[in-house]
């Protein structure tokens, strides 16, 4: 008889997943130059982005931009864009990379030795990841209103409900986002482009209409377009580009559709890594 | 009995350095320092796919915002004509990003160009050859600002083909205003290069610095927008100075005569970050020596 020494169970995985998530969350704390960076960070690319609104404005009011975004608040539209920027930044920078420093550390290996589901270990990474992202987009947020005005006029609680599936797809797309990653030698191209056009395309800084013709329907075809787009409709009273319950729908679909192919690219991977017994190796 | 010094001159009387540092022993080293810069950038041909990327894709992120300001009726330009003098928005945001990301690569290639060695482990075994150890800094110089003229050149062949932007460019004072910069730009490259080499989170100093540039040089905006304590604080910055002669030159067709005041100030910023690096790298070296660091990071 085959008998494991292990004696899994969903109790065994629970807190195997509470263990990565405080894992996780206390490696984020542990270097606070960083994390008091990440707060900053955006607030940096927003300076320049606020006073270019300046030169625009007549008595703080882009009437220009009203044409496209359908308010004046033109730093409020931006706030909530590199807010809900900052989760695509922590997927792709985080999720993304999360288990090639795996490897890179040596203790992928081993911890994939472990009695575990696999995919566990984004799970856990996933949770750490949104809670340290919300607090740092809070305190941004919190700043930023200090600093330039920040009035949302709409509902919270619409917005964050809306944000709900809007995340959940983000890191199932992370999911498979980070086993590309780890078979990648060189990633931080990839990388570096890839979240900074899908940041353009989905419209985080900027109304997606203002897009060159050729280029609208490939933010279109993107359901974090919607996302942003929804968000901003109940926080700011905007115009949508689709009535808000359509983009709830894309939104909702794109969360089952991204937790399949995030769950089915990870496996791919497993099994490939287990052929090829690459796992030690980069 | 002989004292050991008697010892030590009747033993090995002819004990001497076995290399000769000569003049041109020296510039064959700092030639070799640039050409191990050039290859190690060459060698990873991801390099390619960044020069054509991002002198269209950092920009794109303010040019679409202009574009958003302006309204689908153009009635933020006039706004803007008010506050820049300018109506070219697009050639505007350009030049003051195309400064930044100049800065930016310069941060993170020839600012940690000693850090990557300390970390790759070479810096040690380098320095103790006998060649000036400044030479290993400032030969990472040269060759980024030969990759930044290939930038420089990918960003104005896109922008006239994609966005078919009217550059007005007098090239011999874009020339010269370029050469002008080097100096003040560089020194202060090899000012954080000396600064952060031995500093834990050395990333975020890069952050803090493209920071500034960022928020008080005026990348995308005219300095008239901002408060007086910020405008004082920006024209103490080089990149402040570079962006301005840069407009001018590039999408004013401004002379060399109507440059020259800002161009002196260019190269005052120059002489100043020059020594200001290379008295940082003297000080960085010497403390290096005392405490024994340099193999610790």
């Amino acid at each position: 008889m085959n008998h494991s020494l292990s004696q899994p169970s969903l109790r065994s995985h629970l807190r195997a997943l509470w263990m990565i998530t405080v894992l996780n969350w206390k490696h984020h704390w542990r270097y606070p130059l960083s994390a008091v960076s990440d707060v900053f960070q955006p607030l940096i690319w927003l300076a320049p982005v606020y006073f270019m609104g300046q030169a625009f404005s007549v008595n703080g009011k882009a009437e220009g931009f009203a044409g496209y975004a359908g308010t004046t608040d033109y730093m409020s539209y931006i706030i909530v864009g590199t807010a809900l920027a900052n989760f695509i930044m922590a997927v792709f920078w985080g999720m993304g990379f999360s288990l090639k420093w795996d490897m890179n550390g040596g203790v992928l290996e081993a911890n994939w030795l472990s009695p575990l589901p696999r995919p566990l270990m984004l799970v856990g990474r996933t949770f750490s990841s949104i809670a340290t992202t919300s607090i740092t987009s809070l305190g941004m947020i919190l700043v930023a209103k200090l600093l330039w005005g920040f009035n949302p006029i709409g509902d919270l609680w619409p917005a964050l409900l809306t944000l709900l599936p809007l995340l959940i797809g983000l890191y199932g797309f992370g999911f498979a986002f980070a086993a590309v990653v780890m078979l990648m030698r060189e990633a931080n191209t990839l990388v570096d482009s890839g979240s900074f056009i899908i940041q353009i395309l989905s419209g985080a800084n900027f109304p997606v209409t203002v897009l060159p013709k050729w280029l609208l329907p490939v933010s279109l075809a993107l359901p974090l377009t919607y996302g942003f787009d929804a968000v901003r409709g109940y926080l700011l009273k905007t115009p949508t580009l689709l009535p808000l319950q359509w983009e709830l729908i894309i939104l909702v679909a794109f969360m089952f559709v991204m937790i399949f192919v995030g769950l089915r690219t990870f496996y791919a991977l497993e099994r490939r890594v287990l052929q090829k017994g690459s796992i030690g190796q980069y | 009995m002989q004292s050991t010094q008697t010892l030590l001159t009747t033993a090995l009387p002819a004990l001497q350095p076995l290399s000769k540092s000569g003049f041109i022993a020296q510039v064959r080293a700092f030639a070799a320092v640039m050409w191990r810069e050039w290859f190690h950038f060459v060698r990873y041909p991801t390099w390619i796919i960044a020069f054509i990327i991002w002198p269209i894709l950092f920009p794109a992120v303010y040019i679409l915002g202009a574009f958003s300001l302006a309204g689908p009726t153009g009635a933020g330009i006039d706004v803007f004509l008010k506050t820049a003098g300018t109506t070219n928005f697009l050639g505007y945001i350009v030049v003051g990003t195309t400064v930044w990301m100049w800065i930016n690569t310069m941060l993170w290639n020839v600012g940690f160009a000693l850090r990557e060695e300390m970390m790759r482990g070479t810096l040690e075994s380098n320095w103790m050859s006998p060649t000036s150890r400044f030479y290993f800094l400032i030969g990472t110089g040269p060759v980024h600002a030969a990759t930044m003229v290939m930038f420089l050149i990918c960003t104005i062949v896109e922008f006239k083909l994609i966005f078919n932007l009217d550059f007005n460019a007098n090239l011999l004072s874009l020339l010269v205003v370029i050469i002008t910069a080097l100096p003040a730009l560089y020194g202060m490259g090899f000012t954080f290069a000396s600064v952060v080499i031995s500093a834990r989170e050395s990333q975020n100093f890069v952050f803090l610095i493209r920071g500034i540039v960022m928020i008080f040089c005026g990348i995308t905006y005219p300095l008239s927008v901002m408060p007086g304590w910020m405008q004082s604080i920006a024209n103490w910055i080089p990149p402040t100075v570079m962006i301005r002669v840069g407009r001018a030159a590039a999408l004013n067709h401004a002379t060399i005569p109507e440059l020259a005041p800002d161009l002196f100030l260019l190269l005052l910023h120059g002489a100043f970050w020059m020594l200001f690096g290379y008295l940082a790298f003297v000080m960085i070296e010497r403390r290096a020596r005392r405490k024994g660091s340099l193999g610790q990071y």
